[in-house]
C-alpha cells in the first residue's frame, strides 16, 4: 500500500509540477473562449445595409414586404417615416434598405434598363420585380449584383413569402385578429409521467447528461493519451525492470492510473471552478435582463450519479489506454492502436438517442450494463425513466469490476512484454503473455 | 557473518521462453558476505538467472531460496537490483528519483534524506542533487542508477553488467564501493561477460555457457588448480614458434606482448629454447596464471 502511494505521489507531483500542466490549464480555457468570442466579433462587424429596389407591379405589396422584412419575428412593427433608411434583418447578418420604384408610369423594360444601370453604378445591390399576377403565381424575379451572397436571399424570401400570405388572407376577408391567431406559434412543454414534482426537470437533466458525455469524451481524449504515455514511460526509459524488483506490476499500473486520474481531476476541477464562476456571473447577467437560466429543477441525487458515472466512464476508457500501453513499446505505436478506442467512445455517445427514446427496452438494459457504453447509457436511463436501484448498482459493479480485470490483464502483458524487450505484442501474443507470467 | 552461510541457493532450476531454453538444470550457492560472479558470454542465461533470483520471473521448475526462504515479494526490500536494461526518469530531479526508489523499498522518513546525501557524496555527484537526470552525462547517470539499487542498504545486491560503458576511473570508483559493501557484510551477485573485470573483484564464480553451468567455485581455487600453464612473451621474431599447435594451444597477441596457453604435455622450457634457436630477441618471458578467459574456454571445451 505504501508503495502504491509512492507511485501515485510520483505520478501526481511530477505531472502537476510540469510546465505543460500549468500551460495547458491556462491555455485551454483561453483557446476555448477565443473560439467563442472571435466568431461573435466577426459576425458583429457592421456592413453597410443592402440596398434593394422593389418594382411592385401589383401596386399593393411593397408596404407588406417592407413591414415583414423589418419586423423581427412576427407582429408589432412601428411605422417609420423614412422608408429608405429603415434597417432590419435577423441578428445583423443582413441588413437592408428598401426603396420602391414606381411601376405605373413607365414600361417595364425601361425600368429594368434604368435599374441595371444603377446596379452597375453601385447605387443598388439588387432589385426585385413583383409582376402583376404575383399574388396568384407567387413567382417573382430577384436580380442580385452578388449572387453568391447566401445571407440576403433567405430573409428576403421569408419576408416576401409572409407578405404574400398576409395579403392573400386580407383578400379573403380574414380579419386581423384571426390572422394573428392563425400565425400563433406552437410550443411543446416537457413533463415526466407519474413522478410528482419532477415535471420540467428533464430538460435541464438532459443538458447535464449531454454535458457529462461531452466532458467525458474530452477528458478521455486528453488524458487517455497521458495514461498511455505514463504506462510506456518506464519502457522507453527502461526503468520498468528496476521497478519490478520492488513492486508488483499490478500495483504499479494501478498507481499510475490513479495518479494520472488525480491530475485529470485537478485540472478538470480548476476548469469547473473557473467555468462556474463565469456561469454565476453569466446567469446573474441574464437574470438582470429578466431571463431565468436556473438548474434548480434537477434532483440532487442526479449529481451523485453524474459524479459516479463520470468516474466510471473515465476509468473504463483510461484502463483500455493502459492496456494498449502495455502492448506497445513507443508512444507512437500506442497512438495508432488507440484509435479504435475513440471510435467505441463515439458510438457509445450516439447510443444516447436510441436509449433516450426507449429507456425501458432490453436493448437499453444491456447497453447500460456493458462497461464501455454503460456510463452514458445508464445516465440517460436515470434521467428519463429511473431504472430500479439494483440495475444502477449492478452497472456500477460491472464497470468498476471490469476496470480491475482489465488492469490485471494489462499488468501481466506489461510485465512479460517488458522482459522480452521485444517488438509490439500481437493480440495472440498478448493473450499468451497474460496467461503466462 | 558466518563464512559458510548461504544467501542464495538455486536447486535444479529450469527456465524456457517458448522453444528457447534460457537456463537448464542450474544449481548454485551464493555464500554470504562474498562477491559472487556470474560469468559467461552473451546469451548464456546470466540475466535470466538473475531475474529469477530478483523475483522478477518465476522458474519453470526447481527451487530458489533467498536468505533461507522461498523468494517472495516481501524479501524484495532486502534485495537491491541493478538490471542490465536500466534508466532514469529523464525530467525528474536526482534527489526526487532517489527518494522515489528508496520509498519503493519501504525506506521511510528522515533516513532517506541522509542516505541521499551520503550516496551522492560517495559517487561524487553531490552538486548534481537538484539537477534533472537529462542534464547528466551518461556516466553520471550510470552512477545514479547504481545508487538507486543500493540506497536502501540491501543485504543482497544484484548487479547485472554494472560497469559496461563506464570509463576506467568510474569503474574503479564503483569497484571500490562494491568491495566496501562486501566488507560491511553484504552479499553481492555480479554478472558480466568481461572476464578481466570479474577477475579483480570476485571471490566465487559460476561460469555459464549456453544455459548450462560449466563451473562453480572459488576463483582462487580454480586458478591454482590450473597451475601456471600460461606464458607472457615479448620478443622480436620467432613468431612461428608460438603458432606451433604441439606447443601452444592458444595465443593472444596484444600490442607488444603475446600471451600463450601451453598445449597439453608441452613445457615452457621447450618454447624458450625454440624461440632462442629461431633467433628471436626476447624482452620478456614469464610464467603467468591463466586468465579467467582461458579457464572459461578450457572448461567449455572440456564440457563439450
Amino acid at each position: 500500500m505504501k508503495k502504491f502511494l509512492a507511485i501515485v505521489k510520483r505520478e501526481y507531483i511530477q505531472r502537476v509540477r510540469a510546465k505543460m500542466f500549468i500551460v495547458s490549464t491556462v491555455l485551454l480555457p483561453a483557446v476555448m473562449s477565443l473560439f467563442g468570442i472571435v466568431p461573435a466579433i466577426i459576425f458583429s462587424i457592421e456592413t453597410p445595409p443592402m440596398r434593394i429596389a422593389i418594382v411592385d407591379q401589383t401596386g399593393r405589396m411593397y408596404g407588406q414586404v417592407r413591414q415583414m422584412l423589418f419586423s423581427d419575428d412576427s407582429s408589432q412593427e412601428a411605422q417609420s417615416n423614412n422608408p429608405v433608411e429603415r434597417r432590419g434583418g435577423p441578428r445583423g447578418l443582413a441588413r437592408f434598405s428598401l426603396e420602391e420604384v414606381n411601376a405605373s408610369n413607365q414600361p417595364l423594360d425601361q425600368i429594368r434598363a434604368h435599374l441595371d444601370q444603377r446596379l452597375r453604378a453601385r447605387e443598388l445591390e439588387g432589385y426585385i420585380i413583383l409582376p402583376p399576377d404575383f399574388l396568384r403565381t407567387g413567382e417573382a424575379e430577384f436580380v442580385n449584383r452578388n449572387p453568391g451572397d447566401p445571407f440576403s436571399l433567405g430573409p428576403l424570401q421569408t419576408a416576401i413569402n409572409r407578405a404574400v400570405r398576409e395579403q392573400r388572407m386580407i383578400d379573403a376577408n380574414v380579419d386581423a385578429e384571426t390572422r394573428q391567431e392563425l400565425f400563433k406559434r406552437v410550443e411543446l412543454k416537457n413533463g415526466t409521467l407519474g413522478v410528482a414534482g419532477s415535471e420540467g426537470d428533464s430538460g435541464g437533466s438532459f443538458a447535464l447528461v449531454f454535458v457529462i458525455g461531452f466532458v467525458m469524451y474530452l477528458a478521455i481524449l486528453m488524458y487517455g493519451q497521458i495514461v498511455l504515455g505514463a504506462v510506456i514511460e518506464e519502457k522507453e526509459t527502461r526503468i520498468a525492470e528496476i521497478l519490478f524488483s520492488s513492486i508488483r506490476p499490478f500495483t504499479l499500473m494501478m498507481g499510475k492510473l490513479v495518479g494520472v486520474s488525480l491530475v485529470a481531476l485537478t485540472q478538470l476541477g480548476i476548469w469547473a471552478l473557473a467555468f462556474s464562476a463565469f456561469a454565476v456571473y453569466g446567469i446573474n447577467l441574464l437574470a438582470s435582463r429578466g431571463i431565468s437560466a436556473s438548474m434548480s429543477g434537477i434532483r440532487p441525487s442526479l449529481y451523485i450519479y453524474f459524479g459516479l458515472f463520470f468516474l466510471l466512464g473515465y476509468f473504463t476508457y483510461a484502463t483500455i489506454y493502459a492496456l494498449v500501453g502495455s502492448m506497445v513499446t513507443t508512444a507512437q505505436e500506442g497512438g495508432q492502436l488507440a484509435m479504435p478506442i475513440i471510435l467505441i467512445l463515439v458510438v457509445s455517445f450516439y447510443l444516447f438517442w436510441p436509449v433516450s427514446r426507449s429507456p425501458d427496452s432490453p436493448f437499453a438494459f444491456w447497453v447500460s450494463m456493458f462497461p464501455l457504453s454503460a456510463p452514458i447509457a445508464m445516465m440517460v436511463r436515470i434521467v428519463t425513466q429511473t431504472p430500479p436501484f439494483w440495475q444502477i448498482a449492478l452497472s456500477l459493479a460491472i464497470g468498476f469490476g471490469s476496470v480491475l480485470v482489465i488492469m490485471w490483464i494489462a499488468s501481466r502483458i506489461y510485465r512479460v512484454g517488458m522482459l522480452m524487450y521485444g517488438k509490439r505484442a500481437s493480440i495472440p501474443e498478448a493473450i499468451r503473455w497474460a496467461r503466462q507470467a | 557473518m558466518a563464512a559458510n552461510e548461504i544467501t542464495v541457493k538455486l536447486d535444479g532450476v529450469n527456465k524456457s521462453f517458448g522453444e528457447f531454453r534460457a537456463v537448464s538444470d542450474l544449481s548454485l550457492s551464493v555464500r554470504a558476505g562474498r562477491v559472487f560472479g556470474l560469468l559467461g558470454p552473451n546469451g548464456a542465461g546470466k540475466t535470466t538467472t538473475i531475474r529469477m533470483i530478483a523475483n522478477i520471473t518465476a522458474p519453470d521448475s526447481g527451487s530458489i531460496s533467498v536468505f533461507g526462504r522461498k523468494s517472495d515479494a516481501k524479501l524484495q526490500d532486502r534485495v537491491g537490483y541493478l538490471p542490465e536494461e536500466r534508466g532514469l526518469y529523464r525530467r525528474m530531479r536526482i534527489s526526487d528519483q532517489l527518494r522515489f526508489f528508496a520509498e519503493l523499498k519501504n525506506v521511510r522518513g528522515k533516513v532517506i534524506e541522509s542516505k541521499i546525501d551520503e550516496w551522492l557524496a560517495r559517487v561524487k555527484l553531490s552538486e548534481w542533487k537538484n539537477k534533472r537526470s537529462m542534464d547528466l552525462s551518461k556516466g553520471m547517470q550510470q552512477k545514479i542508477q547504481f545508487v538507486t539499487a543500493a540506497i536502501h542498504d540491501p543485504d543482497l545486491l544484484i548487479l547485472d553488467e554494472p560497469f559496461s560503458g563506464l570509463d576506467p576511473i568510474n569503474v574503479e570508483l564503483l569497484k571500490e564501493i562494491v568491495l566496501d559493501l562486501k566488507r560491511t557484510g553484504k552479499t553481492i551477485i555480479f554478472s558480466t561477460h568481461q572476464m578481466e573485470v570479474a577477475e579483480k573483484i570476485c571471490d566465487d564464480i559460476c561460469l555459464l555457457n549456453r544455459s548450462k553451468k560449466v563451473f562453480e567455485g572459488s576463483l582462487r581455487e580454480i586458478k591454482s588448480s590450473f597451475g601456471r600453464n600460461s606464458i607472457a612473451v615479448r620478443c622480436e621474431g620467432g613468431d612461428g614458434v608460438l603458432d606451433d599447435p604441439s606447443l601452444v594451444s592458444k595465443v593472444v597477441r596484444h600490442a607488444d606482448e603475446a600471451q600463450a596457453l601451453l598445449a597439453a604435455g608441452a613445457d615452457a622450457q621447450t618454447i624458450l629454447k625454440r624461440l632462442i634457436d629461431s633467433g628471436a630477441v626476447i624482452g620478456k618471458f614469464e610464467m603467468v596464471e591463466p586468465s579467467l578467459n582461458d579457464i572459461f574456454i578450457t572448461k567449455v571445451t572440456e564440457a563439450a
